[in-house]
């Protein structure tokens, strides 16, 4: 009895490990010789971002073709590079960031006479989810429950975090209303008063210079 | 006393496993493409039944003469082939579905006109284990079903928080399009009145001009 619990349960772990290995947590993208494909995703400051990259191997068994190469650059939305890679498969990169913005991976693929498609793989994941719960987990002996619980009380600090984000924006949004509503009005008087001018300078000039001919 | 403490051990292991897929069956993509004709996204669903929800907006960054755009198409394939889900010319919207089968679906972004637009989108694949699960397996507590369920309900939260952020960053860049829009053709109208009315003086000088000349009374 005791022997064969073991056996299920090693049979087990090696299911649950060659499925962890097979899952993805990922996008995937095709992306064409000579072609640049850019992804680009909104980071808070100082949040923690973890991307993975690499190319997908269609052919089982086979190793990937010299030609299937990719260089990557990620940049920040001012322009600063965080990351350059030339002409790898596979690579990974991860920062803090330090500026808050729209943060861009710009994946390029190299010339290739015929041209050809290669599938890139690739996940990005930034804030709440980029934190490492395996080490958490290791660091105390705390129970599965316990860290799923902790995970979830994260989510929901981000979430509440995210609001104040969102009526912050809101409070800008609506001052840039306003200041347009308001300069609307301005310029539709000083519409008014370029016209009147306009008109009343055309008086004058034509009445001085029809009674310069003497005309009038 | 020996086969209990296996017994406890194998149990141990099996909730740790378990609790393992629960905790990796989070798949999350919150990210912004350029579409310039098609853009294809992949992504992977473990298990059938899946409930598979997201969102996407387009956000144009360069509106400044044109009206808004007419939008893109939006369709998901399934494994098998089949279009589960489609919509046509919208500029944004929220999409869920139940995953008729387990595999790579397909997510493309169809822009029917030359402009290149930006659009961003957050797919979110979310497995709540059902009482198939909870019977096929004795170890799997009911507990872990409510905590799958907390999950994907916080989640849905963070989607529509994705959502809602997308669509007020669009709704900013139409903002300050507006005001520039507003600024520019004001001023140039001061400009062509002024310049209509200069013309007019130009005009009307050089026609009294030389007629008086000839026609002196």
């Amino acid at each position: 009895m005791g022997t064969r619990i073991q056996r299920q349960s090693l049979f087990l772990i090696l299911v649950a490990g060659f499925l962890l290995l097979v899952r993805v947590e990922s996008i995937r993208f095709d992306l064409e010789s000579s072609h640049t494909k850019c992804i680009s995703e909104d980071i808070k400051t100082n949040a923690m971002t973890v991307g993975k990259y690499h190319i997908v191997n269609l052919n089982e068994g086979q190793p990937l073709p010299d030609s299937h190469k990719v260089t990557v650059r990620v940049r920040s939305a001012y322009g600063n590079n965080y990351h350059y890679s030339d002409h790898v498969s596979e690579g990974m990169f991860s920062f803090h960031a330090p500026e808050e913005g729209d943060y861009r991976a710009c994946f390029f693929a190299s010339d290739h006479k015929p041209s050809t498609t290669m599938t890139v793989d690739f996940e990005w994941k930034s804030g709440v989810i980029a934190k490492d719960w395996t080490n958490v987990a290791k660091k105390g002996s705390i129970e599965l429950m316990e860290i799923e619980l902790k995970k979830m009380f994260d989510t929901v600090q981000s979430i509440h975090d995210e609001m104040f984000y969102l009526r912050e924006r809101e409070g800008e949004m609506q001052l840039l209303n306003r200041s347009t509503n308001s300069k609307m009005g301005w310029l539709s008087f000083l519409s008014l008063v370029v016209c009147l001018s306009v008109a009343g300078l055309q008086l004058w000039h034509l009445k001085s210079f029809f009674e310069k001919k003497k005309l009038i | 006393m020996e086969s209990r403490r296996r017994l406890r051990g194998a149990r141990v292991v099996y909730t740790l496993l378990v609790l393992l897929f629960l905790g990796m069956v989070n798949l999350v993509s919150a990210l912004s493409v350029t579409v310039n004709d098609l853009e294809c996204v992949y992504e992977y669903v473990l298990y059938e039944g899946d409930t598979v929800s997201g969102n996407f907006v387009v956000v144009d960054h360069d509106i400044f003469w044109g009206s808004d755009h007419p939008g893109i198409d939006f369709t998901v394939t399934s494994p098998a082939g089949n279009v589960v889900n489609s919509l046509k010319g919208t500029s944004g919207d929220k999409f869920e579905f139940k995953a008729p089968s387990s595999g790579m679906y397909k997510f493309c972004f169809h822009n029917p006109h030359s402009t290149p637009e930006s659009v961003s989108f957050y797919i979110h694949v979310g497995h709540i284990p059902t009482e198939h699960d909870l019977a096929k397996d004795e170890h799997l507590d009911p507990i872990n079903v409510k905590i799958a369920e907390l999950r994907e309900s916080l989640e849905s939260v963070t989607a529509e928080q994705k959502y809602l952020k997308a669509r007020e960053a669009r709704h900013r860049h139409t903002n300050e399009s507006t005001r520039k829009r507003v600024i520019f053709y004001t001023v140039g109208e001061y400009i062509m009145l002024a310049l209509a009315s200069s013309l007019q003086v130009v005009y009307i000088r050089r026609l009294f001009g030389k007629t008086v000349a000839y026609n002196r009374v």
